[in-house]
């Protein structure tokens, strides 16, 4: 039974620091001292940091405590600092005195050895007794004080926090410097800032807002139990056993995606025992139906169908992940280079450039031709230690990537470690990678190794499976073995286990590229690998903790992917959204002077269309890789107000109302209105997979599809071919044909989630040949963006209303932009 | 090869702090109970207790007379002409338990410990 789970596994290191300095982190052993006192017996270094005495002379004073012992590690070893005389150990009184005529020397009490008027009479110049603790500090050549490097990585801690950490102490001896500064049950959490003094700041600053989300994802999660749930059952090609069933889902938040693990339930009857077993979510099909592959082989009540239960199983790996990586950045110095380091905390570095000699061509084999702009991209980031990378909507950002990826490999510093927060992205760069030819491992979640995958012969899973399978090999006989019986015997699969392992390292091992996900850069497999140059697409859709994750591997390379024009990471708990955790480390790097290189060719939309979103957006800097002829639909009559120029907003004064589920909205009237559009394209020539419809809330999204499946005018199959989807989930794509329901229609409310301009960004960029806006502009125009893209529509005489066969412009009134105050 | 320069902040040490610090040092140093109470505990004891192993000042005794604390490298001789920073070696001893044992270490030239026993020696080199 192969769990596949890493709930064991402790992330981040921090067993190897237990001698590090209490107050700052620092650990070299020549460097620290353990105060003796057997209470206390905590580790402390001989640097000042910003204090005038240094760390354990601070220690001491403020505690009290008299006595010290050095390290094992250290040049005189584990030894307790005592006079050689008396055995005092107040290292206060204690000092140095050497032999008269050699090079001895030995530790002597000021009071009252110094004085014994014997020791004059032997070898011993008393005269030059040396204290042990000169300028508060101790003597240098006893105890190291931490090189200038480290001490700019170490904790930068104040008098004023050691004073209350050695207050906290009193009581209790175990007390961190988190403790200091976590925030009551009520507080709002510290909000994250621009630039830290250190990595134990940030992870200060993080740990909290990680802590609330993954705590509000459990909750709500937890909660999602469903009862009275019917199922049918199948069988899949593993032999393992699948349920199909309808999980409804009432409101945006909650998305099921596979590799989810859900419980099912059956609480017994007459003929059958209670049954459980856990699953996992293998794919979710079109009619929203979820495929659960069940762990449990034996004892399924196959004959019912009726009355189940399903519960989420919530799993805490991806935040343990995110915790872990921020404590072994502050905790490993070889987590990141120096320079990642201080760059990442927003110190200032003095610029450094990567001394690689430069490829004579920046393209790559087997891929399209690089642009200007792709070019200088990838000359650019080959230079530099840290860069950001920003791709507006189709722009190339997986072609550039995977030209890099490939120049990058070539450089020979060992194997290059890409990922994206999203399985998909991974997939298509994963794809893009291996069609130059480099040697591509993609890694997925042992969760995910029986979810399909367009890239399944380059996950690890696959290759292990068939890697070699000839007769002699092992592996393939037990895997065939385990196949037929569902199980092995515990040696055999003990046997199997260590095989499988071996063979996953070898594969891994053999390759240039490692693909996976971010949090899956965290997996226990990957944890002696270290990767000097890392790549991560779709950053901007990354939590910061997120993108630490692959980093901390020994980065000293990093490029960033992503648009920080477009939608950021999803942040369920609105506490540790307003502290900040919705911003990408992209974001932050923005703000702190990094200048993401633009790719400015646009290979997707319309003309027409790229020009409010290149205006608006990216300073009008986006030129077109695609004309109008290209973009032309040719032999679809659809009525375009304007010909030649697909596109309009269709003027929309019907209600909105709050969905049943009391949570979303929906406006019936547009969606009647995206019904008739949607049937105009069809009858015009379009298929349904040309078209996307969407819309920011869910109760539209829900309404719109049962609408058009009861009402449609043409065959209910075309309708449900037609993907209806949020904007959010609409991020990445394409399609030919875009419909945009924008539901909110009220005087006096908001506009929700309209205003946030990287949304309207994305919902205007999606599509290729044209699209269509349904909204109303007396409630839209308050707000300052949307007022310039509807003067925008109205100036092309775009802006329209009255019945689809008979369109005639807008005269409808705007109402004045609010201004915005920052 | 991780080579990395940081511009860096100077950091202030509150001068509050620094004093209330001092005294609270000076309180440690000086504490006069415990002193008080060493010179009690002392009294009945034997007030000489350094036992020395004996091939400690043996040895080493001719290559070294007159050179009080010295490296024993051959370019000592350059580094005195020099100024230079490096360092010398001397034999650290330590007690563990009742044993005595020797330890090797480096000390920086310029340390206080090296240069007083230098001075000296020079004075006693004058007369
Ligand atoms: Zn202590
Ligand atoms: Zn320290
Ligand atoms: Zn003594």
């Amino acid at each position: 039974e192969d769990t596949g789970d890493d709930d064991n596994y402790e992330y981040g290191k921090g067993d190897f620091t237990e001698h590090a300095c209490r107050y700052c982190g620092v650990s070299n052993p020549a460097c620290v001292v353990r105060c003796n006192v057997p209470s206390c017996r905590k580790w402390f270094c001989n640097s000042r940091g910003n204090t005038s005495g240094s760390h354990i002379v601070n220690h001491l004073v403020r505690a009290k405590h008299k006595e010290v012992c050095l390290h094992k590690d250290s040049p005189l070893g584990e030894t307790i600092l005592e006079c050689y005389n008396c055995g005092c150990r107040n290292v206060f009184l204690l000092g140095f005195i050497s032999a008269k005529t050699e090079s001895v020397v030995v530790l002597l009490c000021r009071e009252p050895c110094l004085s014994v008027n014997a020791l004059k009479d032997m070898n011993w110049d008393l005269s030059q007794w040396c204290p042990l603790i000169d300028d508060r500090c101790f003597l240098q050549w006893l105890v190291k004080i931490p090189s200038e490097q480290e001490q700019l990585r170490a904790r930068q801690i104040s008098a004023q926090q050691i004073n209350k950490v050695e207050e906290l102490w009193k009581t209790n001896p175990d007390a961190s410097f988190e403790d200091l500064e976590k925030p009551g049950v009520d507080d709002e959490p510290q909000s994250v800032a621009l630039k830290y003094e250190d990595a134990y700041q940030y992870q200060n600053v993080f740990a909290p807002l990680i802590k609330l989300e993954a705590d509000y994802d459990k909750m709500m999660k937890e909660s999602q139990s469903k009862d009275n749930v019917t199922i049918r059952w199948d069988i899949g090609l593993n032999k393992k056993r699948v349920a199909y069933f309808v999980f409804p889902k009432e409101d945006n938040e909650l998305r099921l995606v596979p590799g989810d693990e859900l419980r099912l339930r059956y609480s017994g009857d007459a003929a059958h025992p209670a049954w459980q077993s856990v699953g996992h979510v293998i794919k979710l099909t079109a009619q929203e139906e979820v495929a659960l592959e069940l762990r449990a082989s034996q004892g399924v009540p196959v004959d019912v169908n009726h009355g189940f239960s399903v519960d989420f199983v919530w799993k805490s790996t991806s935040f343990d992940r995110m915790q872990g990586a921020m404590k072994t950045f502050a905790v490993d110095e070889t987590s990141v280079s120096g320079y990642i380091y201080h760059h990442l905390l927003g110190h200032e570095v003095e610029v450094q450039m990567v001394r690689n000699a430069l490829p004579r061509r920046f393209g790559a084999p087997g891929l399209p031709e690089l642009n200007a702009s792709q070019v200088f991209a990838v000359k650019s980031v080959l230079q530099r230690p840290i860069s950001l990378i920003q791709g507006p909507p189709g722009t190339g950002k997986t072609v550039t990537s995977a030209a890099l990826v490939y120049h990058m490999a070539k450089q020979g510093q060992g194997q290059v470690l890409v990922c994206a927060p999203s399985n998909v992205a991974v997939d298509q760069l994963a794809e893009k990678i291996s069609a130059t030819g480099l040697k591509v491992v993609r890694l997925c979640a042992k969760s995910r190794e029986a979810v399909s995958s367009p890239v399944e012969h380059l996950t690890l899973h696959y290759q292990v499976r068939h890697l070699d399978t000839s007769d002699k090999s092992e592996l393939h006989k037990l895997q065939q073995l385990k196949d037929e019986q569902g199980e092995l015997s515990s040696s055999d699969e003990k046997k199997y286990k260590a095989l499988k392992r071996a063979t996953e390292r070898e594969i891994s091992q053999s390759a240039d590229v490692i693909c996976c996900t971010c949090v899956g850069a965290g997996d226990p497999r990957l944890a002696n690998f270290r990767f000097r140059q890392v790549l991560i697409d779709e950053s901007t859709q990354a939590t910061e903790p997120e993108c630490l994750i692959p980093l901390v591997l020994g980065a000293k390379q990093v490029v960033l992917v992503g648009d920080h024009c477009q939608l950021g990471p999803v942040i369920m708990c609105k506490k540790a959204a307003r502290a900040g955790l919705a911003q990408s480390l992209f974001e932050r790097l923005v703000l702190l002077g990094v200048k993401p290189i633009r790719l400015q060719v646009q290979y997707r939309m319309h003309p027409c269309l790229s020009e409010f979103p290149s205006n608006s957006f990216y300073e009008g800097t986006l030129q077109n890789g695609v004309t109008v002829n290209e973009r032309q639909s040719s032999g679809i009559d659809f009525p375009w107000p304007v010909p030649n120029r697909p596109m309009f907003f269709y003027v929309q004064m019907g209600q909105e109302e709050i969905s049943a589920s009391g949570t979303s909205y929906l406006n019936r009237t547009e969606a009647a209105n995206v019904e008739k559009i949607v049937t105009t394209f069809l009858k015009s020539g379009v298929v349904p997979s040309q078209i996307g419809v969407i819309t920011p809330y869910e109760g539209q999204r829900a309404y719109i599809v049962n609408y058009m499946s009861r009402n449609g005018a043409l065959r209910q199959q075309l309708y449900k071919e037609i993907e209806v989807a949020s904007v959010d989930s609409f991020q990445g794509r394409e399609k030919d044909y875009i419909i945009l329901s924008c539901v909110r229609s009220n005087e006096h409310q908001g506009i929700g989630f309209l205003n946030d301009p990287r949304r309207l960004n994305v919902a205007l960029t999606r599509a290729r040949y044209g699209i269509v806006i349904l909204g109303n502009p007396k409630v839209l125009s308050k707000q300052p963006l949307w007022n310039s893209l509807l003067t925008h529509y109205k100036e092309h005489e775009c802006l329209v209303e009255g019945p689809l066969n008979n369109l005639k412009q807008s005269m409808v009134q705007f109402q004045k932009p609010k201004k915005i105050y920052n | 090869e991780d080579e990395v320069h940081v511009k860096q902040k100077v950091t202030e040490v509150d001068p509050l702090e620094e004093a209330n610090f001092d005294q609270e040092l000076k309180a440690v140093v000086q504490a006069r109970e415990s002193m008080e109470q060493r010179r009690q505990e002392l009294r009945g004891r034997p007030t000489l207790n350094m036992m020395i192993p004996m091939n400690v000042f043996e040895g080493s005794a001719k290559d070294h007379h007159g050179r009080g604390i010295s490296g024993e490298s051959g370019d000592e001789a350059l580094d005195e002409d020099t100024g230079g920073n490096r360092e010398v070696q001397v034999r650290v001893l330590v007690k563990r338990g009742n044993k005595q044992q020797t330890k090797q270490m480096f000390i920086p030239r310029n340390s206080s410990l090296v240069q007083s026993t230098k001075q000296k020696e020079a004075a006693e080199l004058q007369e």
